[in-house]
């Protein structure tokens, strides 16, 4: 293992965050405070029971809600508090974030390689390399034989590995996961995992993933644990404890 | 990646079910507007075609199109020594009901002042003109009648010598040209018992009825500097007729006796429009509604906005231009078999275009606005 001799900074931190939504006449606050940095090269785990804040933590730090307090910075830079609007950083998104979901979210009307393609393709890539570079990445999926099947044709975990494509077409700094394996048997989602663990070791993206499941403890290099809208532990994850046991 | 083009491929059906439908919608505003026009070309054809500047006709009447009208048969010698006039024309329509081969047909008999008139601005399709004074007709097409096909009317044989196409009056009645001391035979040998009614009914003759030499007008065409006012003013100084310029018999039809089928028909077409409009609209829009989902799909994937409304406008464009050409091939196919003229005026049909153009751009714009307040965690919902 040589990824923990690269140097790894912060790519994205969550600074104070606080999130409120209004739900009807009352207010939820689903993140209360909450400062946590995600490191390139680094996969974080996110755990904690249901209602937590999990997703809302995703959410912000990859820019699709604004804090109602508190301030996001990329880079060291703030890029965004709640007064931003998220619009206009649709564009960094494209650029810099993956996200993976618990459900596949393909569009329907596009078959798989057409679904990695239009990821590449609005990020100003000419159709005939978006095509090759999406057909590459179903093909480390082990997708070339499904690559013209439409959504509707592909199993679930099939439907997973293509929005995993697409999340990484645009070589995103950093991949945001919430609950990508829900779907997905466990030697599935086990690879899955493993690609998670391929991207921080050798593209050094920041991965973080939010899980339900504690058979993947072992591959995280840190696992942070929230309840009620706040981190309530960070602990080392197995891939960390594997690297200073060597 | 065209996705308007791909989303529309992979649900071809709905697509192509939309784009017939707002065809249909389109097509019978098409029908609504051509047969408009098609009534007010049909009343105005003769007045339109026939060359007249002037038409004199029974004192106080505005005939013979709007009211019936009688004149005396000599009255087209005295009318001719008018100043101005260039030469003279009489004229008789009417409108009767025949058995021809056992099969009843309406026919709008007109009588063609030959050999002055030859009826040389009647467009044939087969046949000739007229060739002599009596016992000839040329038919419109809609009678059933063919060349060389001879029937009895009155007390005589006439043989169709002559096919013309589109020459109907205004109740859609196919022209049934004759020469006009025909037309004056045919006229007096009425079955008694419609004369009886006839005179029962209004006290007095109907037109030509019990006067066998009389004309519902003299038609005038003016030599090139004459005054039309002038000579008007002129006949109508005799005192026992009245005179109308082409403009005064057209407007007397339009605005007087089809007036309230005219208003009739616009007011339908109106509907028709805003009804058609406001389901291409609705489709439009729902078109984008149903799709927002996958608008806010892309907005997570970072599309650009020109990339939703593409989308938006391409697809609101391919249904027009499709509902479009639909609506054309519905109603040059079907139209054409329909009773009366469905006029399809290139205008009309350009002017229906441009509407469905800013109605679908209308439309596709409150799709567009609807489509940029969603936001792209909606599809995590
Ligand atoms: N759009 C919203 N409007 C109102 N309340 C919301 C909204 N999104 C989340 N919440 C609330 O905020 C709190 C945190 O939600 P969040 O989705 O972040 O939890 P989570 O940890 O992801 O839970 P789960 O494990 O069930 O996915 C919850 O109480 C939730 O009901
Ligand atoms: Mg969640």
């Amino acid at each position: 293992m040589t990824a923990q001799f690269w140097p790894s900074h912060v790519v994205m931190e969550v600074r104070n965050a606080s999130k409120t939504y209004l739900s009807g006449a009352n207010e939820v606050r689903a993140l209360t405070d909450m400062t946590l940095a995600l490191k390139s090269g680094e996969l974080t785990g996110i755990v904690g029971p249901s209602g937590s804040g999990k997703t809302t933590f995703l959410m912000i730090a990859g820019l699709l809600e604004p804090p109602t307090n508190g301030t996001v910075h990329f880079r060291d830079q703030p890029i965004a508090n709640a007064a931003t609007r998220l619009n206009n950083l649709r564009d960094f998104r494209r650029t810099h974030v993956g996200f993976i979901f618990q459900k596949a979210n393909l569009i329907p009307f596009l078959t798989a390689v057409e679904n990695v393609q239009i990821a590449l393709e609005i990020n100003d890539v000419r159709p005939k390399q978006a095509k090759a570079r999406a057909r590459e990445l179903l093909a480390q999926f082990g997708l070339d034989h499904r690559e013209n099947n439409y959504p509707s044709q592909l199993s679930g975990g099939e439907q997973q590995r293509v929005s995993i494509a697409r999340a990484l077409a645009n070589d995103p700094v950093m991949l945001l996961a919430d609950e990508p394996t829900a779907a997905l048997d466990g030697s599935r989602g086990r690879q899955v995992m493993e690609v998670f663990r391929t991207l921080a070791d050798v593209h050094r993206v920041a991965v973080c993933v939010v899980t339900h499941d504690p058979r993947w403890s072992d591959i995280f290099d840190r696992i942070v644990e929230m309840s009620d809208g706040r981190v309530v532990e960070v602990r080392p994850g197995g891939a960390m404890k594997a690297r200073l046991q060597v | 990646m065209n996705i308007a083009l791909k989303d529309m491929r992979f649900s071809m059906l709905r697509f192509a079910l939309t784009a017939v439908g707002i065809g249909l919608l389109l097509g019978a505003t098409m029908g609504m507007i051509g047969l408009y026009r098609g009534i007010v070309h049909e009343a105005l054809l003769i007045i339109n075609d026939v060359g007249a500047d002037l038409w004199v006709v029974e004192g106080g009447r505005s005939g013979p199109f709007a009211e019936t009208s009688a004149v005396p048969s000599s009255l087209d010698r005295r009318v001719e020594g008018v100043p101005g006039v260039a030469a003279t024309r009489r004229f008789i329509q009417y409108n009767q009901q025949y058995d021809i081969n056992g099969k009843s047909v309406r026919l709008a008999v007109t009588g063609i002042d030959y050999p002055k008139d030859s009826g040389s601005w009647i467009p044939l399709i087969d046949g000739r003109l007229f060739r002599s004074t009596r016992y000839e007709a040329i038919a419109d097409q809609t009678t059933g009648l063919l060349v060389g096909d001879v029937i009895r009317l009155g007390h005589d044989d006439y043989t169709v010598v002559g096919l013309t196409k589109g020459q109907v009056d205004m109740g859609g009645d196919g022209m049934f040209f004759v020469t006009i001391p025909d037309s004056q035979a045919i006229n007096r040998v009425l079955p008694s018992e419609a004369i009886l009614l006839n005179r029962v009914a209004k006290g007095r003759s109907r037109m030509g009825l019990g006067d066998g030499g009389a004309l519902a007008a003299v038609m005038v065409e003016l030599k090139p500097n004459a005054d039309p006012q002038l000579v008007k003013a002129q006949i109508k100084a005799w005192g026992d007729v009245e005179v109308l310029t082409k403009e005064e018999e057209r407007s007397m039809l339009l605005d007087g006796r089809l007036w309230r089928l005219r208003v009739q028909i616009l007011a339908f077409t109106a509907m028709t429009l805003l009804v058609a409009g406001s389901i291409i609209a609705l489709t439009i829009y729902m078109l984008t509604l149903e799709k927002i989902n996958q608008i806010a799909l892309l907005k997570l994937i970072g599309a650009r906005d020109r990339v939703i409304i593409g989308l938006i406008v391409q697809q609101a464009l391919w249904i027009a231009v499709l509902g479009f050409s639909v609506a054309l091939l519905i109603s040059f196919t079907i139209y054409p078999h329909f009773p009366r003229t469905v006029l399809l005026v290139s205008e009309d049909l350009a002017g229906i275009g441009g509407a469905l153009l800013v109605i679908s751009l209308g439309a596709s714009w409150f799709a567009i606005r609807r489509a940029m307040k969603v936001r792209a965690q909606e599809v995590l919902a």
